[in-house]
């Protein structure tokens, strides 16, 4: 019997749990950034001074892998410039003063699908993103998956919402358990040549009991779909962590991820997914959870994407000034430079901490006491990786990381959370991945000179 | 509105977790042991405990101002060093000697080194063996509990000497450690409600200090005729306790999976037992210690965590 991933108990300060969504008033404008997804950037295809309507598309897919950016408000394009990001490079970001009719786009309606290449052609015109964080294009992730090389017989529905916080998965299951039934259907039906014999495992831990309920019920009937509990544990929502809870197989760094037999979605990501599918209507609006130790009374509030982050505040009211504006969850989110940041497809929450939350202690020396190992959900050597990335010989260092095993790190945060000394051991750990990867083809370079 | 602050992940960190909570929790653990010294050995340990916490305090003050460093004394890691040494030493000792011990150990062996975390020996436990050979007479054996001037020599001596003078040494004895010995070596019941407090906070795990005191019974017990209460007497006389709860699981000088620690105590507890039984000293526990502190690079390296998918 295989042991569980278990790393660590965060305070989980779901305090929004209870809290139906809130569909806010239009707001007066949107911004909307065309690096709302992984890959490249969306090119605008509309000018200023054009008028747009709801789920219009305004920006198309620029690149291998990019995805479309549509009108979330209808109104007028007033400007297209470009904006910082919290990576320090800045992107072309469109901004839509709203005419507060919301009309929608006669553009907006089912797209027509027959077979696998068009349903992934139509999640591709959807803007349908990995909605979890990472915000990969999800007709790629489906588009892996027919490889003939893999054969996936589990499809992992990550409903862990294992961030502390976030509520706004948790409180769309509740509403729309029809809609990731749909999706499951889609899925089912369009990819039955390489998921019809699939599991589906909606992943969900166990202090979401009321989306449990929901969920059984809605499956009860369907055999293929098996509702997972898992402990409520950080990081469950990692997808090396869940794939190996829910099915045991164990993630190896640098395959992609259907090799392993399985597809993993977000449940927001799938839900989404079908309402496109359902209606022709894209990803314009979400559910963000608001709170933090700032806000006077965290909500979940339903947003069109590009909606500014001040804008939600306005109706949650602050207790006091923001030090710090996450937009995510407070292990893996985005610090952002501004209140005026619009919010992005990914923002499921919209953290705001006030001045004495905003700045961690100060890193200190490490005193070897071997927690960040400890908790690290798949046991890196983490403290080693920072004294193998002090060695001067390239070859050496390169070694040195790999027998550390940071290759397969989650990027969950965990060893930097529990460090007594609070050493960046996360952004260790990235600056380690990144040089193996370059080391790595800088290696294939030479060999074949 | 002011300012936003920008940094890259985590923006939370565990409540509480620091170096010098750490250090803190230590300190706590060690008030038991202290108070039952001063008890035992009466005022003269007490000025022995603020000599060594003192100076130790001050020396990595003075060496940070020199050296031109942040100053660190606010971790707390040299008050930790100073009430160790001072808990391992006689409370006889001359002042003057505490203070040059205690200088040795933040000075040579810490800051030298690069500091707390940087170390590759026990500071309190190398500066005990140090000031055991400079000051042989003084440092060496125990001073005779305030109570009792009569019963002078050490029980470990009076073990050493054979199995009949060992039966005139009474467990209850031990555990009170009303006899001569080192300030805070000798009452096993304060070690152990120390203990508790460590595992309790996290701070050690149980098996790591129980796995170094297991091994020295073990080998008494094998190697001293099958006698529990011969073994047990071993165990709790001397500085075995002190040194497997709060030496031996010192974070800087030792592996850092638990896997390792336990490896690392266990070669402690062998040595130990070869030290008592066939070294000129009594006692083993420190030059034991000191020896694996050595070797921790090497343990560590072949203890590492196996990463879930990763190549070695």
């Amino acid at each position: 019997m295989k042991k569980d991933i278990s790393s660590l108990h965060v305070p989980h300060n779901k305090n929004t749990a209870g809290c139906e969504p809130v569909r806010i008033a239009t707001p007066s404008e949107v911004i909307l950034p065309m690096n709302m997804h992984s890959g490249h950037d969306a090119e605008p295809i509309v000018n200023v001074g054009d008028h747009v309507k709801v789920g219009q598309l305004i920006a198309r897919e620029e690149g291998r892998f990019s995805s479309p950016v549509h009108a979330t408000v209808s109104g007028t394009v007033v400007e297209i410039a470009p904006i910082p990001t919290a990576s320090g490079k800045e992107t072309i970001a469109i901004r839509i003063e709203s005419d507060g009719k919301m009309e929608v786009s006669e553009t907006v309606k089912p797209p027509v699908i027959n077979d696998c290449a068009s349903f992934l052609q139509a999640v591709r015109e959807g803007g349908i993103v990995g909605l979890g964080g990472a915000a990969f294009p999800t007709w790629a992730k489906f588009n892996e998956a027919t490889n003939p090389d893999y054969k996936v017989d589990t499809v992992l529905i990550n409903a862990a919402e294992c961030e502390p916080y976030i509520t706004s998965d948790h409180r769309m299951m509740l509403a729309h358990p029809d809609l990731i039934a749909d999706g499951i259907e889609y899925l089912r039906k369009y990819m039955n040549e390489y998921l019809g014999n699939a599991t589906f495992k909606i992943c969900i831990e166990t202090n979401k009991a009321d989306a449990i309920e929901v969920l059984k019920n809605t499956f009860a009937d369907k055999d293929y779909v098996v509702i997972h509990e898992l402990k409520t544990i950080y990081p469950q929502g990692a997808k090396q962590v869940m794939l190996y809870n829910a099915t045991g197989r164990v993630a190896v760094a640098g395959r992609r991820f259907p090799s392993f037999g399985a597809l993993i979605i977000n449940v927001s990501s799938l839900a989404k997914m079908a309402e496109y599918l359902n209606t022709g209507m894209p990803i314009v609006e979400r559910i963000v959870t608001v709170d933090g130790s700032a806000v006077e009374n965290p909500m979940n509030l339903i947003a069109p994407i590009g909606t500014r982050v001040s804008e939600l505040l306005k109706i949650t009211g602050l207790k006091s000034n923001p030090g710090k504006i996450i937009i995510g969850g407070p292990m893996n989110g985005t610090a952002i430079y501004s209140v005026d940041d619009p919010i992005v497809k990914v923002a499921n929450a919209v953290l705001a901490f006030d001045e004495k939350d905003a700045v961690l202690p100060e890193p200190s020396a490490c005193i070897n006491c071997g927690r960040c190992m400890e908790k690290c959900p798949v046991s890196i050597s983490v403290a080693d990786v920072a004294r193998a990335m002090t060695v001067k010989d390239k070859d050496k260092m390169a070694k040195l990381l790999i027998q550390t095993g940071v290759r397969q790190c989650v990027d969950c945060a965990c060893c930097n959370y529990v460090c007594p000394a609070n050493r960046h051991l996360l952004q260790i750990n990235w600056d380690a991945k990144a040089f193996l990867k370059k080391y790595a083809a800088e290696q294939k370079e030479g060999g074949n000179k | 509105m002011a300012n936003l602050h920008v940094s890259s992940t985590p923006h939370i960190h565990q409540k509480g977790s620091s170096t010098r909570n750490i250090m803190l929790d230590v300190v706590i653990a060690l008030i038991p042991a202290t108070i039952a010294g001063v008890v035992i050995f009466g005022l003269s340990a007490l000025w022995v405990i603020l000599a060594c916490v003192a100076s130790a305090v001050l020396a990595e003050y003075v060496f940070n101002l020199c050296c031109k460093r942040k100053q660190t004394i606010g971790d707390l890691s040299a008050v930790v060093t100073g009430l160790l040494l001072a808990l391992n030493l006689r409370a006889d000792v001359p002042i003057w000697q505490c203070v040059v011990g205690s200088v040795f150990a933040i000075i040579v062996v810490k800051c030298f080194f690069g500091g707390l975390g940087k170390n590759i020996a026990n500071p309190a436990i190398t500066a005990r063996v140090f000031m055991l050979l400079t000051f042989a007479t003084t440092v060496g054996g125990g001073a005779a509990p305030v109570a009792d001037l009569t019963a002078s020599a050490s029980p470990l001596v009076t073990l050493n000497q054979g199995a009949e003078a060992a039966s005139s040494i009474s467990l209850l004895t031990l555990f009170l450690g009303t006899h001569a010995g080192a300030i805070g070596e000798t009452c096993v019941i304060a070690l152990l409600l120390g203990f508790a407090y460590l595992v309790i906070r996290k701070v050690i795990k149980w098996y790591v200090p129980a796995s170094f005191v297991a091994t020295v019974f073990v080998c008494y017990f094998l190697f001293g005729g099958f006698d529990v209460v011969y073994s047990l007497q071993h165990v709790l006389a001397g500085g075995l306790l002190l040194g497997a709860i709060f030496m031996a699981t010192d974070y800087v000088t030792t592996p850092a999976t638990n896997l390792g620690r336990v490896v690392f105590c266990i070669g402690a507890g062998l040595l130990t037992f070869a030290i008592r039984s066939f070294g000129a000293y009594p006692e083993g526990v420190s030059i034991a210690i000191l020896t694996m502190n050595l070797l921790t690079p090497f343990i560590a390296d072949w203890t590492k965590n196996k990463t879930l998918g990763g190549v070695r």
